[in-house]
Formats: structure tokens, sequence, C-alpha cells
């Protein structure tokens, strides 16, 4: 997660910090005695967990301060790019939880990968102070207004985490639901909205990026009104970039947002909201605590597993690791209890003191897998390195499940269950990013039904484990289906609509937002979307297109194994499932691409797709005719010997099947063809 | 070593070769056979004492420009700079390779292995007066000692020397020539940049002719740009018209940091396909061979007995010595690149002689490297790879993994298996417990890439070789292994 980095630049500036510890602040005083947007002097350093601890004065932290009345917790919810995180990252400055201009952008989000693709993958808190009188009047009157513990929880914005999101919601009582003032309502504001009002959660709409030229407010709260009877005057309009409309935002969150509802004299029981693995502390869970109080030193147990802890730090993110020694009724925060890996902290879990009969709290799931697609090394040796990173990957990521496989054209690798194919993306990316393995990935496959003649029914994740001629008759065969959302400008439904029919979507529903909008919900088989559907909707739509989708129930389809043989040898690394009105089609499109990226061998290749012993496509590649050096003279010995093993070199990171050598560019290329 | 005891015997063994079968293979058996058991006696079996080079390149880099393809470390002196003698750039370079090769290091006294090959590469050496040659050669004989029947190759451009030049260069005794003739066409010429025109090619080749030169080579190019099939054909029958008794076929290479790499991309218009360029091998190939000229080497043919043999040194893995500019020796196990730079050179020149530098090798070698360049060198040649003294060199089990994996070659024709009488072997035929009983008559005894197609493929052929050395467990890390 970058914290080498960090702790690189921690140590640069540890001189500046020592300096700055010497002038002895309260921070806590400091920042309540400044205006909102006063620079706090805090001692903080927002690039470090190791040393905020030790800069902090300690006590300056009580949270039996902050009985649950002065607690609120909420979330931000938005469309991608709407500005959460930079709502978010002012916030926090506000708050001089932060120190403007010194963390990080979009602060929260921490890896790599959320911070190139702008989006959030797991959940994160944090912990602000804010001085707000409740009665409106400022604290001239002489009298101390009271401080109040805001905890941003901040939740992954995509379908694929759509479980983390409604657990994390669980642990709020409302949200600042974002939409951007140009772009108005998108799909994924429709689906966030409907998590949020299903929970029953305060809703607070912020009108973003009101500074934009092309900025419409009054349209965006007319479409607030139509899609979910939200009150135009209840929308806050912000910019998070100039500052403007800000300092509504969190009396607004203490005003409308209900306190936290837990009991304080009961037993505790906490939602545990997701949990990251730390080189030094091991497992680190957030949590939400949502009756009874927490202290250092108790002993917790997990309703899922049943397995028993003892807390031995526990805190708030504020925004880092901050031991406070005990969490109260409706605080979040952070504890550490020696759990070895991230798979023994499901998310969504109840944690209670050991010995005391709690009745969890309700929604826990165990992660579903859509999406599975084998992983392979790209250098066949690299295996180990590979079981290594994976490994290393899932203990920050429980929700991946992973079993051994082989395959005939690949070697040894895995078989990888994803949430969806975002998740699959983040962790084929933070695969490569953070543990620098190179995998080639197999064409993702949806879990499918097959039934037989004797009445067995097998679940395929992989197609190659579907026999080709299988002794059964297949009588039937079921495919997971989803509920696509879909927001577009309506010059565009046409395009839409023939795309969609293309893909087997089958219409629910059909209507418009405004007079330029139309939103479509459509059944649609998730294999259909998996791979490149996405990308097709931006481009025949400009870029203007909004989608998301929900997990739906299964159907029936006519579904055949399509396989693909080189030199009359199947590759089974390239199998595919794929609808019977579709094989042929795809057929051709994989042995034509396949064509254009295997390389001439010394013998003609024949490219083949096959249903069953039926042969449906073929291309040949014909014989390399010349590869020959000219010369070889004394001088040249050197040069040519390398080039030769540079090509020696090139044929070994090739996978073969029979005689033919594949290069690992094939499986990728295979990707792109649906 | 060599020459002595195989030349006679080649000349009176040598069949007419056959009309239509590889006509070299029946030459080879020949030369190679009765070579075999001197080199393995002599030399590469024997650890202990690595030989001592018996060959010495010379770089002479002056050309009047730089040919378009030309990636050599080459010194441009100018088109109008026919008076070389005059040029000290020149004289000065010869004083330097003197004094490189006087610096040079020697294990053994000079009586011991005088030099049998000597070869004046370019650059064009043709440029260089006679008088320069003459000191270069009185300082290799000084030096090494010089065979009294050497061979004494000069690379000469058309136009860059007259019959007088010459003469003076036979009596000097150079034996051998190898004349740049590229192509027979006035437009090919000029667009890849050549310094001469049709005119001085036949002018050339007549003064090589009538000076009494007897072993000479026409150089061509094939693939050239815009080079057509007709044009290629009129090149083979002009070469073979004029009866030189070798010929050397090149094929383009675009070489990076060229002109031509700036301009070509192999395989596009104006250069030509690879099934177009596959088809000018061939071409050559079959009308070579039809003028009883033996494909003895991926890019060399020649009339029975005229193959180069101080190329054959390289193919061999054998040791050579070599000097100047941006040459490469191969002494002591290591292969070694003089600077490519003037200055850079006389810089090492003066280090050598502070004996700051050692061009020379220990004689220890990787074995796996050892075996990779046998491997390369000798599958270029006709004769191919010698498994008798590759197995003991690497062992049983090191033949055993090439012949499994050219195996699937064998039947699609691309590779030839012989047994010691240089008989091909049918792939029926082929059992490999007959390779543990070193007499018997089907056991393989060499590996070759067949003519043109195994040729035309080397580089896939080598490179699964390489692939197969590779993944072998261990190696003898034997000093010196040569091809035979």
């Amino acid at each position: 997660m970058g914290y080498l980095s960090k702790a690189s630049r921690t140590l640069r500036q540890s001189n500046y910090l020592s300096l700055l510890c010497s002038l002895n602040f309260n921070p806590l005083t400091n920042r309540i005695t400044h205006g909102r947007f006063s620079v706090t002097r805090e001692l903080f350093c927002p690039q470090s967990r190791q040393y905020s601890t030790t800069t902090r004065d300690k006590s300056a932290i009580d949270l039996s301060q902050y009985p649950p009345e002065l607690v609120r917790n909420f979330s931000i919810i938005a469309h991608v790019d709407h500005g959460k995180s930079t709502l978010a990252d002012r916030l926090l400055e506000l708050t001089g939880t932060i120190k403007k201009g010194h963390g990080q952008p979009q602060y929260l989000d921490k890896l790599q990968v959320e911070r190139e693709r702008g989006i959030t993958v797991k959940a994160q808190t944090a912990t602000m102070f804010y001085k707000h009188s409740v009665n409106g009047d400022d604290c001239s009157d002489g009298k101390e207004s009271p401080n109040f513990l805001l905890n941003l929880i901040d939740t992954p914005g995509h379908v694929d985490f759509s479980y983390e999101v409604s657990r994390s919601l669980a642990a709020c009582q409302g949200v600042l639901l974002v939409v951007d003032a140009a772009q108005g309502v998108q799909a994924q504001t429709v689906a966030n909205f409907y998590l949020a009002f299903e929970s029953n959660l305060m809703i607070v709409p912020v009108i973003n990026k009101i500074d934009q030229p092309t900025a419409d407010p009054d349209r965006v709260k007319a479409q607030l009104k139509s899609m979910f009877d939200l009150d135009p005057s209840d929308a806050l309009l912000t910019s998070a970039k100039t500052g403007e409309g800000l300092e509504q935002i969190l009396p607004a969150v203490i005003k409308r947002i209900p306190a936290p509802p837990g009991r304080s004299e009961s037993p505790l029981r906490m939602l545990l909201l997701d949990s990251y693995y730390d080189e030094y502390k091991g497992v680190i869970c957030h949590v939400a605590v949502v009756d009874g109080i927490l202290r250092k030193g108790d002993k917790i147990s997990s309703a899922a597993t049943g397995q028993s802890y003892e807390a031995l730090d526990i805190g708030i993110m504020h925004p880092e690791l901050t031991p406070t020694g005990i969490l109260l009724t409706g605080q979040v925060g952070y504890v550490v209890s020696g759990m070895r890996s991230t798979k023994e902290a499901r998310v969504g879990d109840t944690i209670y003191h050991t010995r005391t009969a709690v009745e969890p709290l309700p929604g826990f799931k165990p992660a579903k897998h859509m999406v599975f697609s084998g992983l392979y090394p790209a250098d066949g040796s690299d295996f180990e390195a590979l079981n290594h990173a994976i490994e290393r990957l899932t203990c920050n990521d429980a929700s991946v499940s992973v079993t051994k496989e082989t395959s005939t054209a690949l070697g040894l690798g895995f078989r990888c269950g994803f949430l969806g194919l975002l998740h699959m993306d983040v962790f084929h990316q933070r695969l490569e990013q953070e543990y620098g393995a190179h995998v080639i990935s197999t064409v993702p496959t949806v879990p499918y039904i097959f039934e037989f003649s004797d009445g067995s029914k097998l679940e395929v994740q992989n197609p190659a484990s579907l026999p080709s001629n299988p002794k059964q008759k297949v009588t039937a065969c079921w495919e997971p289906t989803v509920i696509a959302t879909i927001i577009i400008p309506s010059e565009y439904v046409g395009a839409v609509i023939t795309l969609v029919s293309e893909r087997r979507g089958q219409q629910l529903e059909y209507s418009f937002i405004d007079s330029q909008r139309a939103f479509m919900k459509y059944r649609l088989p998730l294999r259909e979307i998996v791979v490149d559907f996405y990308n097709e909707l931006k481009s025949i739509t400009s870029g203007y297109a909004s989608f998301d989708y929900e997990d739906s129930d299964y159907q029936q389809a006519d579904l055949v194994k399509l396989d693909i043989l080189l030199n009359g040898q199947p590759v089974d690394a390239m199998a595919t499932i794929v609808h019977s009105t579709k094989a042929y089609r795809v057929g051709r499109e994989l042995t034509e691409k396949l064509k254009t990226v295997i390389d001439r061998q010394m013998f003609e290749i024949t490219i083949q797709a096959a249903i069953g012993s039926k042969v449906i496509a073929r291309e040949t590649i014909s014989a390399m005719r010349k590869n020959v050096l000219a010369k070889c003279y004394g001088g040249d010995v050197t040069r040519k010997r390398k080039l030769l093993e540079k090509q020696k070199e090139g044929k070994k990171r090739m996978k073969r099947v029979g005689s033919v050598d594949i290069p690992q560019e094939a499986f990728h290329q295979l990707l792109k063809v649906s | 070593m060599l020459k002595s005891t195989f030349t006679p015997i080649f000349w009176v063994l040598t069949p007419k070769p056959n009309p239509q079968n590889i006509p070299s293979k029946a030459l080879t058996r020949n030369f190679f056979t009765n070579s075999t058991p001197l080199v393995r006696h002599n030399a590469s079996l024997n650890p202990a004492t690595p030989s001592t080079p018996a060959s010495a390149y010379i770089h002479l880099p002056f050309c009047r420009k730089r040919c378009h393809y030309c990636d050599f470390p080459i010194v441009a002196l100018g088109s109008a700079s026919t008076q070389t003698h005059l040029d000290p750039r020149v004289s000065n370079y010869i004083n330097w390779l003197c004094r490189e090769i006087t610096a040079t290091k020697v294990n053994q006294p000079a009586s011991s292995t005088p030099l049998q090959t000597v070869y004046f590469g370019g650059g064009t050496p043709s440029l260089v007066p006679p008088a320069l040659v003459s000191s270069v050669l009185e300082t290799l004989r000084v030096k090494f000692g010089l065979c009294e029947d050497a061979e004494i190759s000069m690379e000469m451009d058309p136009g860059t020397f007259d019959a007088e030049k010459m003469r003076e260069m036979v009596a000097l005794g150079v034996n051998r020539v190898s004349l740049g003739v590229q192509a027979f066409q006035e437009e090919l010429l000029r667009s890849c940049g050549r310094a001469h025109g049709v005119l001085e090619v036949h002018e050339a080749i007549g003064v090589v002719k009538s000076c009494g030169v007897e072993n000479w080579s026409v150089d061509l190019i094939a693939s050239l740009p815009r080079q057509s099939s007709e044009m290629w054909e009129e090149s083979l029958r002009l070469t073979i018209e004029s009866q030189p008794t070798h010929v050397s076929v090149y094929d383009l290479q675009i070489e990076q940091g060229t002109k031509f790499g700036r301009l070509y991309s192999p395989g596009e218009f104006p250069m030509p396909s690879e099934t177009q360029s596959a088809e000018f091998y061939k071409m050559a190939s079959r009308m070579l061979s039809d003028a009883n000229y033996n494909h003895y080497e991926i890019s060399s043919y020649c009339k029975s007995g005229y193959e180069c043999k101080h190329n054959f040194i390289y193919w061999k893995n054998k040791p050579f010595y070599a000097f100047g500019l941006g040459s490469a020796s191969f002494v002591g196990g290591l292969r070694f690149s003089r600077p490519r730079k003037v200055n850079d050179y006389i810089n090492f020149v003066q280090n050598l002689e502070n004996g700051l530098v050692d061009s020379s090798g220990d004689g220890h070698i990787q074995g796996k490297d050892t075996a990779m360049d046998v491997v390369m060198l000798s599958l270029r040649t006709a004769q191919g790879l010698d498994l008798r003294s590759f197995q003991e060199s690497f062992g049983g089990s090191a033949v055993l993994s090439l012949l499994e994996a050219y195996k699937p070659y064998v039947e699609s024709g691309l590779v030839v298996y012989l047994d010691e009488q240089r008989r091909t072997i049918r792939i029926d035929d082929l059992n490999y417990s007959f390779l543990n009983k070193p007499n018997t008559e089907k056991r393989v005894a060499y590996i070759r890439l067949s003519d043109p197609e195994g040729f035309l493929l080397s580089n896939e052929l080598i490179a699964l070789a390489f692939g197969v050395i590779d993944s072998w467990k261990d190696c003898f890390p034997y000093q010196e292994a040569e091809a035979t």
C-alpha cells in the first residue's frame, strides 16, 4: 500500500516535526479557537502512521466527551468523478484533520489503483472534530459551543462492492449524495441513492462543481425531485474546488443527520467495516461500535468465525491510527487484535465481548463471486512468485476466491473468483503494481450451471472443465444475469438499444429523467457485459452514458462450449462458453484475431474454432519462409550470438501447445473479443 | 596444420559434383573426413593446451564514402582522395596498426605457429597503398611468422585499383581477392551508395583475371531495394560468366543507424517481401549449384577446393588474431572487440603497449557458451555439426537432446541427419540406440541444415538448439571446443 514510500518521506520530515514539537501546542484548543478556514497549526503529519502517535498529545483526545448525541456518522456517495474524494479532502481540511495543501490529494484513496482510476476500492474512515453551535449562535454569548465528533466513512462506489457499501452504510445514519452540477444524476447516483434509501438513511443532497461554466443546478434539483423525490430546497450548492458553499455542509450534517441510536449500557456489538493488513501490526479492522463500550485489553469474539481475540490496540483514524484506549457507543475507529489474515476479518461481521450473548447485527453475507478468470505467471517459472504475490494480496482483499488449477497451455496457475469486473481489474492491477507480478489472465467467465441427462448438475467456473464431447447429454444450462441501469442523453437511445439487444438484453424499464436524459433498465446476461460492454457503451455514446448493474437471477440459455484448436490440439486456456447464436461469430473473430497475433513458424499452423467435433471457423498461418543471417565472420560471432539468444529467450516466454508457440499477447488479445 | 595435410588429398579425391543432389555433400565428405581426426587429436580434445591462433584478420577501414547499408567501423576519406599514399590518416593508421600487432602478447615463440591465413577486410583495403600493406605483412611475419603458402585474402572494390596496383599486391603475397561487386545494375549500385558503377565492375574483373589471381570471389548482395528477380538473375548469370572460383551471396540486412535503416523496413516496399527474398536465396542456390559451385556455407559458394580457409577458421570456432579498428579477435577463449572510433583505438594500442589491457583470454570458458558457439557456427556450413566431437566435448546426453529437438524438422525436411559416410539417414531408420554404438553404420554422425530450406530458416533452427543447450543441467567447462 505504498507505506514504504511514505516512510521515506516521513524520515525527511522528521527534523521539521521535532521542531514543531518543541512549540508544544495543544492541537485541540488551537483548532477550536481558529475559524473554519483558518490554517490549523495542528502537529500532524499526514504522511505518517508511525509518527502521528508520537507527535500528538495523547491526552488531547478524550472520547468520553463525545456521547452519542455529539457523534454523527455519515458517508459520501456519488457517481464516479462527481467530486466525492475532493469533497472529502475539503472536509478533512476544514476540520483541521489534515493540513491544507499538505496531505496528498484524494486523501482517503490510499491505493495507487484508487488514485489512478479515481475510484475507491477499500472503505476508509476518518474521525473529525468540529465545533458547532446548536442554536445557530456564535461563540460570542460566552457559552462554549459543543464539540462534535464526526466520522466520515468513505465507501467504494462501484456495484462490485455493493455489499461492502451496504455494510459501510449500515454504520451511518446519513449520507451526502453528491451530484455533479453539469452531469446531473447518473447511473451510480441512482444505485447509491437506493442503497442509502433502503437503509433508511438521512439523505443530504449536495450539488457539487457549481463553478463549472456548464453547471445547471436547477436542472439537477429537478432531477433529484423527479427521480428521488428529494426536496429541491434541501440541496446544498457547493464547489469543492473553489470552496464555495462548503461551510454549509457540516452544519447540515449535524442538524439533519440523526445521532447514532445505540445503547451505551448494552453489551458490546461492533460492526466490522473493512480490514487491512499492516506489516508491523498485523490485521487492522475498521469498526463501528453500535452498542456498548470497547476498552483496550478486552477479550472479543467474531460472530462469523467464532474466534476470540484481544483488543491489543484501539483508537480512531484521525486520520491516521490514533490510539485512544477506548471506543464508545456510536464511535468509529480501529482495532488491532492479533488476527493473522484479513480472511478472519469478514466485512459485515459482528464483534462482541467474549462470553456475552448478543444478537449478531443483521445483514452479514459471505462474498459471492460473479466473475472468474485464470491467472498464470507470464513466465512459467514464476509460479512461486505469483503464488506469493496472490497470497499477500488476498491478505488485504479477502473477497477473492483462489484455487490452484493447471492448464496444458499455461502450466500451473490459479482460478480466481471476483465480486465483479472492476474488482477483477483492480486485483490484476494491484498484483502488477504492488507485487510486480506479470500475469496472463484468461478470458473472464461467469459461473454457468449445466444439467446433464442423468440429472447431475455442474457449476462451470472454467470453460475447460466442461467436457467438449460429454458422455451425458446436456439437458439445460443456466447463466447469471444482472439488472443494468443505463442513463444516457436521449439522442443515443437508438444506438444503445441496438447494442443492448445484440447483448441479448431484455428491456424492463424505459423513461426520461428530464427532457434530455433517458433512463433504461435492462436484464442482461452477465457474460455479455463481462468483457467490453462498458467500453462499447461509452464509445457509442461519446462517453455520455452512465452504467451500473446489480446481480439478478439465473436464466436458462442455449449455451455451447467453443474450443480453439491449433494444429488440431485444443488450447484449454482459450476455451469459452458462448450463446449458440453467437458461436459462429465469436469463433470467426477469435480465429481471425489469433491469426494476427501468432507469429509465423517453421510450419503451417491451422487455427480452428469448434463446437464439440464440429469445426465452425478456420484460419491458417503459412510457414515462415526465411530467417537467416547473411554473414557471420569473426567480428560478427558475438553479435549474432546475442541476436539468436534473444530469439531463444523470446521463444522461452511463449506458451506452447503441441508444437505451436503462442505469444502471451495472444491471450491478452482474446480478452478483446467477446 | 590443416592445409598441409588435407589439400593434396582434397585435390585428388574430389569427385565431380553430383548433378542433382546437394553437390557440396559429396565434396565435404572428403574434405572433412580427412581433417576431422587431425583436429580432434590436435586441439579440441586436449583442454590443457589451448591452441594458438594461426590466422589473422586485419581491418583496413578506409572507404571513399559510406554505403547506405553499411554499419561497419570505417573511415570515409571523401571521393576526391584517390592518392591515398599521401593521406596522413592512412599512414598514421597503418602505423598504429603495426604497433598493435607488435604489442600483442603471444604465448609461444613465433616459429611454432606461423600464420596460415591472413585476411585484409574493411573498409576498402584496396584503397591502401601497397607499400603500407607490405609493412603490415612484414610486421606480421616478424611477430608470428607467415607460412610460405599462407592464404592471404584482400577485399577489393571496383574502381579502387588498376592492374599495376593489383600486380603489386600479388607481389606482396596477396593470393585471394574478394571483389565487392554487389550488383550488376547501375541503378542498384547507385541506390545503395556504392562509389563505383557497372563499368568499373567489369574493369575490375578484367584486372583481377589478367593479373593471374587464381583464387578470387565475387561478392553479391541480394534483396536490395527495388531489386527485381530479373535483376538478380542477371547478376548471378554475369557472375557465373566471369568465372570466379568463389561467390559470396549476402542477404541485405537493414541495420539500425544506417541510411537504409532510416529509409526502409525489412519486407516492406521497396524492400522485397519475405517470400521474394527467400526466392532470391533459392535462385542463387540453384543457379550457382548448376554452375558447379558448392554451397558450402549459408552465404558462400565455391568451386571445388576454393573454400575460403580464413573464414572456415571462424566457422570451426578456432582461435584467430584480429588487428585494427573495431576488429574482433578470439584468443585464449576470449572474443575481444577493439574500439570502433579511431581515437579510442589509438588509446587502446597505447594501453596495450603499456600492458594496461590484454586482448586475449585465459582459456577459461563456459561450457554452454562454447556449445552454443559451436552449434551456431557449424550449422552454417554444409558439413554441419560433427556429433562425434560434440559428444566428446559435451557428453552423449547433449547430443541426444539435440537429435530429439531436431527430429520434427528432419521430418519436415529442414534438417538432415547424416551417417559417418555422410549419407542421409532416412527418418524411418532413425533409432537413437545406435548412438551408443559408435561404429554402427546407421549412427547419426552429422547434423546439417538442408539447402536451401533449412539454411533459409537457420536462425530459427539455431535458436531452437540454443533453447536445448540452455536447458542442459550442467556442462563440463571445457576450455576449447572447435567445430569440425
